[in-house]
């Protein structure tokens, strides 16, 4: 796939805690499926790093929002799975809504300005 | 919780989970090389920033100091061991110091509820008494609400066991002490509250562990066996545990039921007497009642007590109340010595981390190399020092570990040879481990902290470092040997300068006639009989009576003011012939006249402070304000004898007549002209024949003096021994800091003398950089030592503690040592090899 001259779009953590729990409520994934996912459902326009997907990963497994488990993917390798807990829903119910008002705040600012 | 739960879990899992998330990034990698992307980055430094967020790298990072420094140690053996060596020789002394004020001080007494324990004491402005009459304890013990329970013990003379020479050391106990205490028996029972509250009951003894090995060879079936004490008939129902533990630290060879007192010291009645201090009195607070709150109600008693006895409690009276739950129960001025001993212990640890710190940094000289490596492939100052601290902290807590071992082997031996309560365990309990752990740190800081600093900064060429380290342990050790010199003059004073009065031939007698119940005159009767039958027994060339004996049990002290110093006055009674008995020379007036009133004899000392420059004789002394009587005539002057202050130079005497009311309190003292051996038994025989009731305890003076002066004797020995051991190390210390000086300045040193410098001119610039701080050192430990000696004076024995002689013996030493010390290394400068350096070069 070719990275072209158009500079990577960087990514807030905040924002990846964010995708990475959305992601997940469609069911478990391991790490580079995850990345996939999120860089095709955005059109290609978002690149997540793996230098900044496993620390995040490490952040939620600790938090509890997520639960790694034992897989086999697609290349048929024994992987680690991450599959959303409860409390991890409830976070991404959190942050949606959260982010929901700030965008449309900002949205508001935008259109009224 | 969850999250630290997991935090916990991921630690005790960490290397499986770090294996997890390589695997996982791992395959990311490959599917990324599938999918024809790469990657440029470092895998281990990915891997590192996700695991950072468990928050556990630290502990790999320190692993791997640890792991770094004990390698680097390993590999210089002679250095390491040097450096535990010093260290465990600094925090071992300390440790022992501190080991000792724990078990006198801080750890609770092994009895039932140490807490609650007091030692109550009757104080007034002026006065501080330890003993008090029995009624008044009784009276407190009946009325105070605030105090769950009340002991008194009362400690007598020796007292004689069957018919042994070796007299026996006795204490009566309340009859509840060791149910108070919570003490069971080894063998039989103790006192029983009930039993033993009594006067009629059958009289009873309960022996000490120690005596019963000792006497009776542990045979259990003393118990009940009727035992003799100064002939009296009493039944063994007990004997006490091997690890006892009694209030105050005290180890009397057996105890007896302060109830039955008037059996065993036939006609005693202080048990009655409401003006005889007699009982030290112990307390528990009742629950949930505080210290303050027993004195507040002791006050109020104490003036209930006044009304019903106006003549016996002293004006402003109250009951002072201490904690008494640990093995002494402390003193302001105890405090003061344990503050002393602690500044002298950390004086050593000071020249023992200023010696090690020398050593780090010549060792920082041969490790430049390897640092400035370290820093070219990236590793941060801040990592380097770190690295270099934890191997510090490393040898730190290694010294600590031998430290402690040295302590335990010398509290053992201590423990041993004082006779120590044996509930007192040598091993460091949690205090003690505490305190090593912070004596670690301390020393890692002290000696570690500036050498990493400078290392990892690469800026260790400036001297000032080293020349504060050479400094401190000059001035530390020079502290350490005045002190000790003044000490050990001390120690030479008392023994080859006379105290003031006579004692290589002089024994005391005291017979307690008031405990036995003596009035004046029948006490009077007694005295003046024995006075004739002494004086007419072989080799006594004279007799006379005194109230305070020269170093006895009992001392009196009044402090006042004279031109605004304070004073101690030591009081005294005494019979018109006491100084010509105790060869004290009379310098001015005459001596005292029986039983003369308003007439007071006065030490030289107290004379020249009392009137400096004028003839004493006929002046009046008011001497305590409180007492009712007017003043005194000043009737005689005598030299100065400290009879019962041997320590303290700046004691002065009184002395009175005594009068007919003194004689039940009165001792005698005996000089001897012959061999003073065959006295004893003379003496005793006599006694027997006065009153067989009566024991007398005759006691030589000079084995008192002996005793006295060997404590000082110990003292002296083991502050020379550590001044001595500081002064080494501080040689040591130089000796290190020179060699690498030199070594450091070898090029320059060479070009110089290729230069045609001379080879005395060149040492001399060497050493130029150690002059002023050896000389600051010196100046600082010299004011040092004179500013806190001023604590010693009272135990120097006449020695100024600005003695000259101690402060110039300890310069000497010093300034010995240290020039030795700087003289050795430099002499390489002597013997460079001029071609062969510069060659190098």
């Amino acid at each position: 796939m070719p990275m072209g001259d158009m500079p990577k779009i960087g990514m807030p953590s905040g924002a990846l805690v964010l995708l990475v729990l959305r992601v997940l409520r469609s069911g478990p994934f391991h790490g580079y499926a995850m990345a996939q996912r999120i860089h095709t459902l955005s059109s290609e326009v978002l690149h997540v790093e793996e230098g900044s997907l496993y620390p995040a990963l490490q952040k939620m497994l600790l938090k509890g929002w997520v639960r790694a488990e034992w897989g086999i993917s697609e290349t048929n390798r024994k992987v680690r799975f991450y599959r959303l807990t409860p409390d991890g829903r409830k976070q991404l119910e959190e942050e949606l809504s959260d982010y929901n008002r700030v965008t449309e705040a900002i949205q508001n600012v935008l259109r009224t300005a | 919780m969850g999250e630290l739960f997991r935090r916990l879990r991921y630690l005790l899992r960490r290397h499986q989970l770090d294996q997890e998330l390589e695997d996982d990034m791992d395959f990311h990698r490959e599917m990324m090389a599938r999918d024809g992307r790469r990657n440029f980055g470092n895998t281990l430094r990915l891997r590192e920033d996700a695991r950072e967020a468990w928050g556990w790298t630290w502990i790999d990072r320190c692993e791997q100091d640890l792991r770094y420094a004990s390698r680097t140690l390993m590999r210089s053996p002679g250095f390491t061991t040097t450096a535990i060596l010093v260290l465990a020789i600094g925090i071992g002394v300390n440790a022992t110091a501190f080991s000792l004020f724990n078990m006198v001080a801080l750890k609770p007494l092994p009895v039932r509820d140490p807490d609650s324990l007091l030692q109550l004491q009757r104080r007034s402005p002026e006065i501080i008494e330890g003993e008090m009459p029995y009624p008044s304890v009784v009276f407190y013990r009946e009325h105070a609400k605030t105090l769950s329970a009340v002991m008194a013990v009362m400690g007598v003379p020796p007292m004689n066991m069957e018919s042994s020479a070796e007299p026996v050391h006795t204490s009566f106990a309340s009859e509840n002490y060791f149910d108070e205490l919570g003490t069971q028996a080894a063998l039989g029972r103790l006192f029983d509250p009930v039993r033993e509250n009594k006067p009629d009951a059958s009289p009873v003894v309960v022996l000490s562990y120690g005596l019963w090995r000792r006497r009776f060879g542990a045979d259990p079936s003393v118990l009940g066996r009727t035992i003799h004490l100064n002939k009296k008939p009493a039944t063994v129902i007990g004997i006490t545990p091997y690890t006892f533990a009694s209030l105050g630290g005290q180890t009397p060879d057996l105890w007896l039921p302060l109830a039955q007192q008037p059996y065993f010291i036939e006609g005693s009645k202080v048990l009655t007497d409401s003006s005889a201090a007699s009982v030290r009195m112990w307390a528990r607070r009742a629950t949930s009642v505080t210290a303050k709150m027993v004195e507040q109600e002791l006050l109020t008693l104490t003036n209930e007590l006044r009304r019903q006895h106006p003549k016996e409690i002293w004006d402003n009276e109250y009951i002072h109340s201490d904690p008494g739950g640990h093995l002494q129960v402390m003193q302001p001025e105890m405090y003061q010595v344990a503050a002393m001993v602690a500044v002298l212990t950390l004086l050593i640890l000071a020249v023992a981390c200023g010696n090690l710190g020398g050593l780090l940094l010549a060792r920082g000289v041969t490790r430049e190399h390897e640092i400035r490596i370290r820093v070219a492939i990236g590793a941060s100052r801040q990592r380097i020092f770190r690295q270099l601290f934890t191997e510090s902290l490393l040898l730190a807590s290694l010294g600590s570990i031998a430290g402690a071992a040295i302590s335990y082997a010398v509290l053992r031996v201590t423990l041993d040879l004082f006779d120590a309560p044996k509930w007192l365990n040598p091993g460091p309990d949690w205090r003690v481990l505490i305190f090593l752990v912070g004596m670690a740190f301390a020393a890692a800081i002290f000696f570690g902290l500036t050498p990493a600093l400078q290392i990892a900064r690469q800026r260790q060429k400036k001297p000032i470092a080293r020349q504060v380290l050479v400094g401190a342990q000059v001035a530390a050790s020079c502290v350490l040997l005045i002190v000790a010199g003044l000490l050990v003059r001390a120690m030479h004073h008392t023994l080859y300068t006379s105290p003031g009065f006579a004692y290589e031939q002089v024994f005391s007698i005291d017979p307690q006639l008031g405990q036995h119940g003596y009035a004046p005159n029948s006490a009077e009767a007694y005295l003046n009989q024995m006075e004739s039958r002494l004086g007419g027994a072989p080799g006594v060339t004279s007799v006379s009576l005194v109230k305070m004996p020269p170093m006895g049990h009992v001392v009196a002290r009044i402090d006042v003011e004279i031109n605004g110093n304070s004073v101690a006055i030591y009081p005294n009674w005494v019979a018109g012939d006491f100084f010509q008995t105790m060869n004290i020379a009379l310098l001015l007036g005459r001596t005292l006249l029986p039983g003369e009133k308003n007439a007071v004899v006065i030490s030289e000392s107290l004379a020249r402070r009392r009137w400096p420059g004028q003839n004493p004789i006929g002046k009046q002394l008011v001497t305590d304000k409180s007492a009712s009587s007017a003043s005194d005539t000043v009737v005689g002057v005598v030299g100065d004898a400290r009879l019962n202050a041997l320590n303290d130079d700046d004691a002065v005497e009184e002395y009175w007549s005594a009068q007919a009311d003194d004689m039940p309190s009165m001792s005698m003292v005996v000089k001897m002209s012959g061999p003073p051996e065959s006295f004893t038994p003379v003496a005793k025989a006599i006694a027997e024949s006065l009153d067989p009731k009566i024991f007398p305890e005759i006691r030589p003076l000079k084995s008192l003096f002996r005793e006295n002066v060997s404590k000082v004797e110990q003292i002296a020995t083991v502050v020379s021994l550590i001044g001595i051991v500081a002064g080494l190390l501080a040689g040591v210390g130089i000796v290190g800091l020179v060699a690498y000086s030199v070594s450091q300045r070898t090029k320059e040193i060479a070009i110089r003398l290729a230069l045609g410098a001379e080879r005395a001119q060149v040492l001399a610039v060497v050493l130029r950089q150690f002059q002023s701080p050896i000389l600051v050192g010196l100046l600082a430990g010299v004011g040092v030592a004179a500013g806190a000696s001023k604590v010693l004076r009272k135990v120097l024995y006449g020695v100024s503690n600005l003695d000259p002689a101690s402060y110039a013996g300890a310069i000497v030493i010093l300034v010995g040592i240290v020039g030795l010390a700087a003289l050795l290394p430099a002499r390489r400068v002597l013997q460079l090899n001029l071609a062969k350096i510069l060659h190098y070069e």
